[in-house]
C-alpha cells in the first residue's frame, strides 16, 4: 500500500474526506467527492429514488466525452421526425447540459490537486485518455446519476472495459504499480458519500463489481486488470466495490485459491457467478446469446445484460411458504393423499404467479432520460430505457423461501400422509395457534426431512415448486415488451414478507424469518457443506435464472492457513462443477458476532454480507444482526 | 454391527488430505489433560446440555434421575427442555448405514476421502474394520488415532486403512502417564510398525503450553521421528476454546497447565533436526 493509499484510507475511515465537500475547501484528493450531492440536498441525506439497478454503459460515455455525446444526441434530434422523439431527445439534452455545466464550474474549484485538475481539462468534455481519467469521468458519471436519483447502479464488467485504458498506460510507460495506486484510490472513494443518500440498510447501494468470465470460444477473460481488483480488494478491505467473480468448468484452481484468500477477509465476497449455467439459462430466456455472455449482476445477484439492458430483476416477490400455507388451510382437509396437494399447490403457484404478473403488467419506470444516455439504441431512438429504448426490458421475479416452503411440504408428507402421526386437524390447529401448547408436534415437524441435507424426499419437493414457479412465469409477456423470469433470490423479503407469514407447517413460527435466497431454512441442522451444496445444485438452475445464491457460512477458522483456504477454494469448484448458479460464501466467527452485539464498540470495522450486499454490523437492525447470528448457529 | 458415533463432520479440512468426511467414533483409552472433545471421551451414548439460551425452568433437572449421586438426564429432559438444549450424544449405527452415508457424498470426496477419529478410533475396533472394509476400493480411508491400542489391532488397522494421521504427546514415559493417564509404551511399538509398514501416514503433535511445547519434549519428540525416518510432522498449537464443551456435559474443565501461557512453536528444534512441519 502506497502512502497516499494509506493517507486516503485514513480519510475516508475517519471521514475527514468529507470536509472537501464545501466548496471553499480545495480538495487535494485523487478523486472528486460528492459535493454534487451535498448541496443539492444541503448536506442532508437525499431521499427517494426512481428505477435503477442496471449496468450503464460508461465505457461509451468515457470513450466518447461528453461532448461527442451531445453532439450524438443533437444530431439524432434533428434527423428526427417525430415530435415526442424530439421532445424526449430534447429532455436528455437538457440533463446533459446540466452535468457539463456544473462540471465545468467545479473544475473551477479544484486546484490543489493537480492530477484531478489536469483531469478535469479532458474529462468530461473529451473522452477519457487514461486510467485515471477514466476512474474520474466514472465517478463524475456515478454523483450526477445519484443525484438525479437512479439508484443501485453497479461497475459491470470493470475489468473488461477498463482493460483498454490499462493498455494504454502501459504503453505509454505507466508502471503496474502506479495504475494499481490509482486504482486503490478509485475502490476508496466509491465508498465516499454514503451517508448522502438512503437505502434499505447502509451499505445496501449497489455498487457490485462484476470480474472474470469467458468469451464465445470458452477462453477465459480474467485479465491483469481482474487480478488487480482482487488484490486491491483483499488489501483494501472495504465493503464497496462488491466483488462477483464469473467462473465456470475451465476457471484453473489459482483462482479460486486467490478469491478464498478474498473470502477470509469475511466481507462476503468475492461471489461466484457459474457461466455455465447463466449463459444458457438466459439464452433460454431470449438473451441473445452475445449478451448473455456479457452478463453482469445488478445491485445484488439478479443477472442482467450491462449497456442494452433494462430489465427490471427484482419487481415481484413470490412467497414460497405463504402459497404453499394458504393451501394447507384451504385444501388439506379435502386431500386423500399428497400428490392430491401438491397438484393442489401447483395450482396455487400458478395462480399466485397469474396475480403477480398481473399486478405489474405494462408497468414502466419513471422516464430516466440522464440515465437513459447511458443505455444502447436511447439516444438513436430517442425513446426512454423502459420504454423501447433499451434492448431489453424483462421483469425478474423472486423466489423467496423455497426451502421452508420444500421442508414444509415434506413434513406434511411424512406426518400427514405418509406415517400418519399427525392428524390434519391436529396440524391446522398447531398452525392457527402458532404452535402454543404444540411444542411436541413442533419437534415432530421439525425433524422431518430439510432441504440441504441431501435427502430426496426434501429436495424432490424443493425440485417440483421451481419446476412449477418457473413454468409458470418464464417467458410470459410482461406488457412492457419483455418477458418474466423466475428466480431464487428473496432479497430482504426473507425478513420482511416473512415477518407477515403466520406459522408454517416445517415447524417454523409466525414472523421468524426464511432462509436467505436459495439457502436451507433457518435453524435447520444440516448434515455439513457436502450434503447443502448437493441438495442445491439438484435441479437444472438454467430454468430459474433470476438470480439468487446459496449461501453458505463457513467458521473463520477453518480459513485460518493455506491448508483450509486450498481445500475451500476446491468445495467452490466442486460447487461450480455440480451445475450451481451462485454462491456466497461467507467466514464468520458466531461468538464475535455475539460479542459485537454486546459491545459495538469494540467492533467499528466488523463487516457481514447480509443478502446481496455487505454492511458493518453496527449499522444493522437487530433482526438482521440476529438472522446473520442465526445463519451460523451450527458452525462448530 | 454397530457402533456409537457421535459426530460425522462433512468437509473436516484439517484431516487428511483433499476434501474429507469425519467420523468420530465413540470412546477413548486417553483422559489427556487438555482435551477438547470430551464427548468422545466415554464409550457410550450421553445426554448433553448446552448451557446458551438456558432460561433455567428447571425442567431438566426435574426430570432426571440420580444415579450414584450423579443427576443423569433421561429421554423426558430432552423433551420437556422448552428451548431445545439438550440433546443425546453418541448414536449407535449399523456400520452399513454408516458406509452408505459416507458414500452419498462420493463424488465431492474424489479426490479426498474419509477420516475415522475420535474418541481414540480403534476403541471400536470390530465396528472400525467393518466400515473400512465396506468403504474398500470406493473411497480413500484414513484413520486418526493416539495409537494407544493391542499390537494386534494395530496390525490388522494397517492392512485396513489408506492413511494414517498419528498422535504424539509426550516422548517420556511418566509424563505421558501423568498428563494422558496412560504409559506410551505400546504407543512407541506401534508407531515404529507404522513407520515400517511403508503406508502414507503423518504424525501430529499438540502443542500445549509448558506440558507439550518445551524444549525437552521436543528434543525427545524429535528424537522419536529421527529413530523411525520420520521427516515431517504437524503441530497442533492449544486452543483456548478447548474447554467449551464440558459444561455441556455437565463436567468442569480442569486443565493441569497454565492455560493463559502463550504457546511455543519449536522452530529452531525441528529445524536444527531437519525435520520439516507445518502449524495447523
Ligand atoms: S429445561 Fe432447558 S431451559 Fe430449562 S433449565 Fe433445563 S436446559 Fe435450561
Amino acid at each position: 500500500m502506497t502512502k497516499l493509499v494509506e493517507a486516503l484510507l485514513k480519510q475516508l475511515k475517519d471521514n475527514s474526506y468529507r470536509q472537501y465537500r464545501t466548496k471553499e475547501t480545495e480538495s487535494p484528493i485523487l478523486y472528486p467527492v460528492d459535493l454534487f450531492g451535498f448541496n443539492m440536498g444541503c448536506g442532508k441525506p437525499l431521499k427517494g429514488a426512481d428505477g435503477g439497478n442496471v449496468s450503464p454503459n460508461y465505457k461509451r460515455i468515457i470513450t466518447m466525452g461528453f461532448d461527442a455525446t451531445r453532439k450524438e444526441l443533437t444530431e439524432s434530434i434533428s434527423a428526427a421526425e417525430d415530435e415526442a422523439k424530439k421532445e424526449y431527445g430534447m429532455r436528455m439534452l437538457e440533463k446533459l447540459d446540466e452535468c457539463i455545466r456544473v462540471c465545468d464550474e467545479y473544475r473551477e474549484t479544484v486546484r490543489s490537486n493537480r492530477r484531478l485538475c489536469n483531469a478535469l481539462q479532458n474529462v468530461p468534455h473529451k473522452g477519457a485518455s487514461t486510467f485515471y481519467e477514466a476512474c474520474v469521468f466514472i465517478k463524475l458519471c456515478i454523483y450526477f446519476l445519484r443525484i438525479d436519483k437512479a439508484a443501485h447502479l453497479g461497475f459491470g464488467r470493470f475489468d473488461q472495459y477498463m482493460y483498454s485504458f490499462y493498455e494504454n498506460d502501459k504503453k505509454n510507460g505507466v508502471t503496474d504499480e502506479e495504475i494499481f495506486e490509482t486504482l486503490e484510490a478509485f475502490f476508496i472513494s466509491i465508498n465516499y458519500d454514503s451517508d448522502l443518500y438512503t437505502g434499505v440498510q447502509q451499505g445496501d447501494n449497489g455498487q457490485s463489481m462484476v470480474l472474470g468470465g469467458f468469451d464465445k470460444e470458452g477462453n477465459s477473460m480474467y485479465n491483469e486488470l481482474s487480478e488487480m481488483c482482487m488484490r486491491a480488494s483483499l488489501e483494501l478491505n472495504l465493503i464497496d466495490p462488491k466483488i462477483n467473480l464469473r467462473v465456470g468448468k475451465n476457471t484453473p484452481d489459482e483462482i479460486y485459491v486467490k478469491a478464498t484468500q478474498l473470502t477470509k477477509q469475511g466481507l462476503g465476497f468475492p461471489q461466484y457467478c457459474n457461466d455455465d449455467v447463466v449463459v444458457p439459462g438466459l439464452v433460454k430466456l431470449g438473451y441473445e446469446r452475445e449478451d448473455a455472455l456479457n452478463y453482469v449482476v445488478a445491485a445484488c445477484w439478479e443477472y442482467i445484460i450491462p449497456n442494452s439492458g433494462a430489465d427490471f430483476p427484482n419487481i415481484r416477490t413470490f412467497n414460497f411458504p405463504l402459497v404453499v400455507n394458504n393451501t394447507l388451510h384451504q385444501k388439506l382437509n379435502l386431500c386423500e393423499s399428497f400428490d392430491e396437494l401438491l397438484a393442489e399447490v401447483d395450482s396455487a403457484i400458478k395462480c399466485e404467479s397469474d396475480r403477480l404478473i398481473q399486478s405489474v403488467y405494462g408497468y414502466a419506470e419513471k422516464n430516466q432520460p440522464l440515465l437513459s444516455l447511458f443505455i444502447d439504441g436511447c439516444i438513436q431512438k430517442l425513446a426512454d430505457m423502459w420504454r423501447g429504448g433499451a434492448k431489453y426490458t424483462n421483469f425478474g421475479c423472486h423466489g423467496a423461501g423455497i426451502s421452508n416452503a420444500a421442508d414444509a411440504l415434506a413434513a406434511v408428507k411424512r406426518c400427514v400422509f405418509d406415517e400418519q402421526t399427525v392428524t390434519k386437524a391436529e396440524l391446522l390447529q398447531a398452525l392457527e395457534s402458532n404452535f402454543e401448547g404444540f411444542s411436541e408436534l413442533r419437534n415432530t415437524l421439525r425433524s422431518c426431512p430439510k432441504m440441504g441435507n441431501n435427502d430426496a424426499e426434501a429436495d424432490d419437493i424443493a425440485m417440483h415448486l421451481m419446476s412449477v414457479f418457473s413454468k409458470s412465469m418464464n417467458n410470459r409477456s410482461n406488457g412492457s415488451g419483455g418477458v418474466w423470469r423466475a428466480g431464487t433470490g428473496s432479497a430482504m423479503e426473507y425478513i420482511f414478507t416473512a415477518a407477515k407469514c403466520p406459522a408454517t407447517a416445517d415447524g417454523r413460527k409466525a414472523s421468524e424469518p426464511y432462509s436467505s435466497s436459495f439457502s436451507p431454512s433457518l435453524d435447520v441442522k444440516t448434515n455439513g457443506l457436502l450434503s447443502v451444496i448437493q441438495s442445491f445444485t439438484k435441479y437444472d438452475m438454467t430454468d430459474i435464472i433470476n438470480g439468487g445464491p446459496l449461501t453458505l457460512e463457513i467458521h473463520d477458522s477453518v480459513l485460518r492457513n493455506d491448508i483450509g483456504i486450498e481445500k475451500t477454494a476446491q468445495l467452490v469448484k466442486l460447487y461450480v462443477e455440480l451445475g450451481g448458479h451462485q454462491l456466497q460464501l461467507n467466514s464468520i466467527n458466531r461468538e464475535r458476532l455475539l460479542d459485537a452485539q454486546k459491545n459495538p464498540e469494540k467492533y467499528p470495522n466488523l463487516i457481514v454480507r447480509v443478502w446481496g450486499w455487505s454492511g458493518y454490523f453496527n449499522e444493522l437492525d437487530i433482526e438482521f444482526q440476529n438472522h446473520v447470528i442465526r445463519r451460523c448457529e451450527y458452525l462448530g | 454391527m454397530q457402533g456409537c458415533v457421535f459426530s460425522i463432520e462433512e468437509f473436516s479440512v484439517y484431516d487428511g488430505p483433499g476434501i474429507r468426511s469425519s467420523i468420530f467414533l465413540k470412546g477413548c483409552p486417553l483422559r489427556c489433560s487438555w482435551c477438547h472433545n470430551p464427548e468422545g471421551q466415554r464409550s457410550t451414548a450421553e445426554i448433553v446440555r448446552s448451557p446458551n439460551g438456558c432460561i433455567g425452568c428447571g425442567n431438566c433437572i426435574n426430570s432426571a434421575e440420580k444415579k450414584n449421586g450423579e443427576t443423569v438426564f433421561t429421554l423426558e429432559s430432552i423433551k420437556n427442555c422448552p428451548k431445545g438444549l439438550l440433546r443425546v450424544c453418541g448414536e449407535w449405527m449399523e456400520s452399513g448405514a454408516l458406509c452408505e452415508k459416507i458414500l452419498k457424498n462420493r463424488k465431492l470426496l474424489k479426490n479426498g476421502g474419509v477420516t475415522f477419529s475420535g474418541g481414540e478410533p480403534l476403541m471400536q475396533s470390530s465396528f472400525l474394520f467393518e466400515c473400512l472394509a465396506g468403504l474398500k476400493g470406493q473411497l480413500h480411508t484414513a484413520i486418526q488415532t493416539c495409537g494407544f491400542c493391542g499390537e494386534d489391532v494395530f496390525e490388522k488397522a494397517l492392512l485396513s486403512a489408506d492413511f494414517f494421521l498419528f498422535d504424539l504427546k509426550l516422548a517420556d514415559g511418566a509424563q505421558h502417564k501423568r498428563y494422558t493417564g496412560v504409559s506410551n509404551e505400546v504407543i512407541l511399538t506401534n508407531f515404529s510398525k507404522l513407520a515400517q509398514s511403508g503406508k502414507d501416514f503423518v504424525v501430529r503433535i499438540p502443542l500445549i503450553p509448558t506440558v507439550t511445547d518445551t524444549a525437552e519434549n521436543t528434543e525427545g519428540i524429535v528424537k522419536i521421528l529421527k529413530e523411525n525416518g520420520v521427516s515431517y510432522a504437524e503441530l497442533l498449537p492449544y486452543n483456548k476454546m478447548a474447554g467449551g464443551k464440558y459444561k455441556m456435559l455437565g463436567r468442569e474443565y480442569r486443565p493441569d497447565f497454565d492455560e493463559g501461557m502463550t504457546v511455543n512453536i519449536p522452530k529452531e528444534i525441528f529445524d536444527k533436526n531437519g525435520i520439516a512441519f507445518k502449524v495447523l
